[in-house]
């Protein structure tokens, strides 16, 4: 599903954070939108899966008008999100039921989605109970299970230690590849924004105007290296920051002097 | 090649062994001797006063604690008492019951709609600083002598604070809660259903545990004033004008005996299940 946005202004009150932003994401695309905080990349965001209305210009998916939130654009937020008075189970089943499956065929899909993300035997587990990766492998289980066309990603791992992260950003490419989904990704994460997607958005402080579009390409494996931390670079520099750390350069000659 | 130990799929799941389950088990039963304590002290203390009160002054003026136990006793297998202790609760349930739904309803609705939240908010002000008992000329003039009034009274006495917790509750149910529900395309009945009712229930039930004394109260002091039907205040009033004052203790006795066992085994037992997932 291709997402279009055109001339979008949005504002709170008297607070604008979006003005007169227009982009195109072609379907299959995984796009990854990077920025200081409070830049109005969540808004985009939201706007997308039409929790909310742009106050002026013209949002579209798939060729028509985004009125209102509808399963097919599905959003996963950083702090999981899921409901703490339903077992990992339900709360994945809870997506398909709205849809108006039968409890008893929504659970039995969410068996199949809940192994997907390696959560086997943790169906009847209360999120509480488990630990923060396995409750952010569910909240993946359940924005898939409702088979969207396009995939919304508000910092997903952001508040996950970086092995976690790092083994949820394989589950999760794993399963956008079995599923040929339309991703966007708010990260603050450049490493993981490199890593994950096939293009880059770069935007400036409120009100978000995009720096930079960098398109890098879908064959993660083929990639050189040096080519990466250049990419890395230019990024780290667009965003204002000068890294000196030698071990995240990518460069030959640091010493431990 | 590198050698790969065993996969352990567990995840760092919180407690499970059963050395732990045997820990958590003193413990719940330590907790349960602190919260029952008091309680026991207290009530004990009570009886020292009644007990002392009864050696210092005539049997017809303060009968002794045995003498009322006795006659508790005699009454449990009198019918007439009963069919007091069956009046009383069946308009409790009725009353109570009705608060308990129309105030959740009312909460739920006004947590949506900021124009009916600031109305009931400005009613609960208005109406709160009015004894329920206040109410009962009026209701008894309305409706006429029968339980109609008492039911009203009780009812009147439970909605607030429970429409108010529920209300709050409504209010301050988390965001990205609401979010999700809308993302994965639920209406605006599946919202209540899945989302609202269940975030609210943990507070709907510490308002219900507040409604339950206010309704409690209003109940027998509208049953005392009101005299229609079989029930305790009713009969606690008539022994007060008999002065028979065995019968008087026990009234006062039976009302705080069937409260505690109203609160802490029906109202705490639906919110250990209600609430089971917190305490899972």
């Amino acid at each position: 599903m291709n997402l279009s946005f055109r001339h979008i202004s949005k504002s709170f009150g008297q607070l604008s954070v979006l003005e007169n932003l227009s982009l195109e994401v072609a379907a299959g695309e995984f796009v990854a939108l990077v920025g200081p905080s409070g830049s109005g990349k969540s808004t985009i965001l939201h706007l997308a899966a039409g929790l909310e209305p742009s106050s002026s210009g013209l949002i579209e998916a798939g060729g028509s008008k985004i009125t209102g939130a509808s399963p097919e654009r599905t959003l996963v937020f950083q702090e999981h999100a899921l409901y703490p008075w339903l077992t990992l189970e339900r709360n994945v089943a809870l997506a398909r039921e709205f849809q108006g499956l039968k409890r008893k065929e929504a659970l039995k899909e969410a068996q199949h989605w809940l192994s997907q993300v390696q959560l086997d035997g943790f169906e009847h587990y209360y999120p509480h109970q488990v630990s923060g990766g396995m409750r952010q492998r569910a909240a993946l289980a359940r924005a898939f299970i409702a088979r969207p066309k396009l995939l919304l990603l508000d910092e997903p791992f952001g508040a996950l230690d970086a092995l976690t992260r790092m083994a949820l950003q394989d589950v999760l490419l794993q399963l956008i590849e079995a599923q040929k989904l339309t991703v966007m990704l708010v990260t603050h994460d450049v490493d993981e924004a490199l890593y994950l997607t096939s293009r880059i958005l770069v935007f400036s402080q409120r009100p978000a105007q995009c720096l930079a579009d960098i398109e890098i390409g879908k064959n993660h494996a083929e990639r050189d290296p040096a080519v990466y931390a250049e990419e890395r670079q230019e990024i780290l520099s667009l965003l204002g920051i000068r890294q000196t750390n030698p071990l995240q350069q990518n460069s030959k000659e640091f010493s431990y002097a | 090649m590198i050698h790969k130990p065993p996969v352990q799929t567990n995840f760092g799941v919180k407690g499970a062994s059963s050395a732990g389950k045997r820990h958590v088990q003193q413990l719940a039963s330590r907790l349960r001797l602190r919260t029952w304590g008091p309680y026991l002290l207290a009530s004990l203390a009570i009886f020292l006063i009644w007990q002392l009160a009864a050696f210092a002054l005539p049997a017809f003026l303060m009968p002794d604690i045995p003498l009322v136990f006795k006659r508790l006793g005699r009454e449990l297998s009198n019918p007439v008492f009963v069919e007091q202790i069956v009046g009383s609760l069946s308009r409790l349930a009725v009353g109570y019951g009705a608060a308990i739904l129309l105030g959740t309803l009312l909460g739920l609705a006004s947590g949506t709609s900021g124009l009916l939240r600031s109305t009931l908010k400005a009613l609960v002000v208005i109406l709160q600083s009015i004894p329920s008992i206040a109410w009962v000329p009026l209701f008894l003039i309305l409706m006429g002598f029968g339980n109609a009034p008492i039911m009203v009274v009780v009812a009147i006495a439970a909605f607030f604070p429970t429409a108010l917790s529920v209300m709050n509750a409504t209010e301050s149910v988390q965001k990205t809660h609401l979010q999700a529900g809308r993302v994965m395309g639920a209406n605006r009945w599946q919202l209540m259903r899945f989302v609202y009712a269940p975030a609210v229930t943990p507070e709907l039930i510490t308002g219900a545990q507040v409604a339950f004394g206010n309704a409690w109260r209003a109940l027998i002091s509208a049953e005392m004033i009101v005299g229609f039907g079989a029930g305790i205040g009713r009969s606690l009033a008539y022994s007060g004008e008999i002065a028979d004052m065995p019968g008087v203790l026990m009234g006062i006795l039976v009302i705080a005996i069937l409260a505690a066992i109203i609160d802490q085994l029906i109202l705490e037992g639906a919110k250990r299940k209600l609430l089971r997932y917190r305490y899972s």
